[in-house]
């Protein structure tokens, strides 16, 4: 078994003096620092079986208590926030895809604790082999989306817009559209209002004279 | 990103009834009517083997048998609970003594009477058959596991699968020595020890991936 390979989180800490709690006690009426702990497991129990038996508002309102104590326990395992907040998003997808997996007659605090750490442990692995096996990319890397940063042979490229520009408008456009921006033949009709069956002749026409142009170009 | 309280909304907003899972424990019945009803299947089509009366009078037979079995059931019983986010995983002791119990058994045999295959011990028949046996049984098992414990996938894979397989295997081995007559001591190490390896190997190297296959949606589509 390869359960955990830090130490095991400590126990639950629904109770507490942390802030979190503590605003959590005052939002619902009870004054700060006299947390109820016992009665808000209850109170989630209740909420995961309205969810259970289809109860939205129930849910959503579970959901949106859960989420501020899931991002404290994240936030013992993960630092970036952006990772933080991304944990948080995945135990509320697992929880969402087996939520019937909870049996109401037992507290539920111990079945969301033991399914968040299940993610954020996952979560870490997958980390740590991402870590030592890519490596990302810097600046250098980075090519650009527009044609020319990317082409190395101008002087062909030159020659070939030279060529495009001898054809006559339509075949000039059919070869604009089909090769260079690479759209569909459905595209491209649809870009230049031409059918179909006239692109068609078109970009074989196109061709035919550009083979033509530049074989007559190398040969001389 | 989507951002969490949009994801919140979207969930709620998909909240559907679901079916509660019944008790772990009555899952794990179900199973094993489903093992047991395999195994009368099986029995019928291809007979129990011809000594059996005989055998089970024999202590450590009895016992090897009981042992494999018994470890089947547990073992099926502690992958439907650790398969459930809030169990223990000392639920995964379980099915051990019995098991210890079982391998003990066999090896014991093994050292007490430790008779080479015969020329004729085991036709080449025999052994097709065995392996007709082997599938038949655990195929329908391994699959209605899997299907049963497709939950876990999010939380111990692993574990589970590795539970589930030895759960199958016991119950295989079982199947076995009650349909084959595969006394020589080589063979019976080979078919218990040897089905019961098989398993958790291919659970331990496919157990994953298949459960991702079956896994619900909503995980399936992140990973």
């Amino acid at each position: 078994m390869t359960e955990e390979p830090r130490s095991r989180i400590p126990s639950l800490k629904l109770v507490g003096k942390d802030e979190f709690s503590e605003r959590c006690a005052s939002s619902r009426g009870y004054p700060a620092g006299q947390t109820k702990p016992v009665a808000r497991d209850v109170d989630w129990t209740i909420f995961m079986a309205r969810a259970q038996d289809g109860d939205g508002a129930a849910y959503r309102r579970l959901l949106e208590e859960i989420a501020p104590y899931l991002r404290s326990l994240a936030a013992r395992r993960h630092r970036d926030a952006s990772d933080i907040e991304d944990a948080v998003q995945d135990v509320l997808l697992t929880i969402h895809s087996i939520r019937h997996t909870y049996d109401p007659a037992r507290p539920f605090a111990p079945w969301l604790v033991a399914i968040a750490n299940r993610r954020f442990i996952d979560r870490l692995r997958r980390q740590g082999r991402v870590r030592a096996r890519e490596t990302s990319l810097t600046i250098e890397h980075e090519t650009f989306s527009e044609p020319p940063a990317n082409l190395l042979e101008s002087s062909d490229r030159h020659e070939l817009e030279g060529a495009i520009n001898n054809l006559p408008p339509v075949q000039q456009q059919a070869i604009r559209l089909l090769k260079l921006k690479e759209m569909s033949l459905k595209e491209a009709a649809t870009a230049s209002g031409m059918s179909i069956a006239s692109l068609k002749v078109a970009t074989h026409r196109a061709l035919k004279s550009l083979r033509k142009m530049l074989a007559d170009r190398s040969d001389t | 990103m989507i951002k969490t309280p949009d994801l919140i909304a979207s969930l709620a907003a998909s909240a559907t009834p679901v079916r509660r899972l019944r008790p772990p424990v009555t899952r794990a019945a179900c199973w094993l009517v489903l093992a047991a009803a395999v195994l009368t299947l099986l029995a019928i089509d291809q007979g129990i083997r011809p000594d059996l009366g005989r055998r089970l009078q024999d202590p450590a037979f009895a016992v090897s048998m009981a042992a494999s079995l018994l470890t089947g059931v547990l073992a099926a019983i502690a992958a439907f609970l650790v398969s459930l986010p809030d169990r223990s995983r000392l639920w995964l002791l379980l099915p051990m003594p019995a098991l210890v119990v079982w391998l003990s058994n066999i090896g014991y045999q093994c050292l007490i009477e430790w008779i080479a295959i015969g020329p004729d011990g085991v036709s080449f028949g025999e052994a097709t058959r065995c392996f007709a046996t082997l599938v038949l049984t655990s195929l329908p098992l391994s699959l209605a596991m899997l299907v049963m414990l497709r939950h876990a996938a999010p939380l111990r894979p692993t574990t589970v699968t590795l539970m589930g397989s030895l759960a199958v295997a016991a119950i295989t081995a079982t199947a076995l020595s009650l349909l084959h007559a595969t006394d020589a001591t080589v063979m019976i190490l080979m078919w218990n020890v040897g089905t019961a390896v098989l398993f958790v190997g291919l659970a331990g190297a496919f157990g994953r991936r298949m459960f991702r296959r079956v896994a619900p949606r909503t995980f399936a589509a992140r990973d």
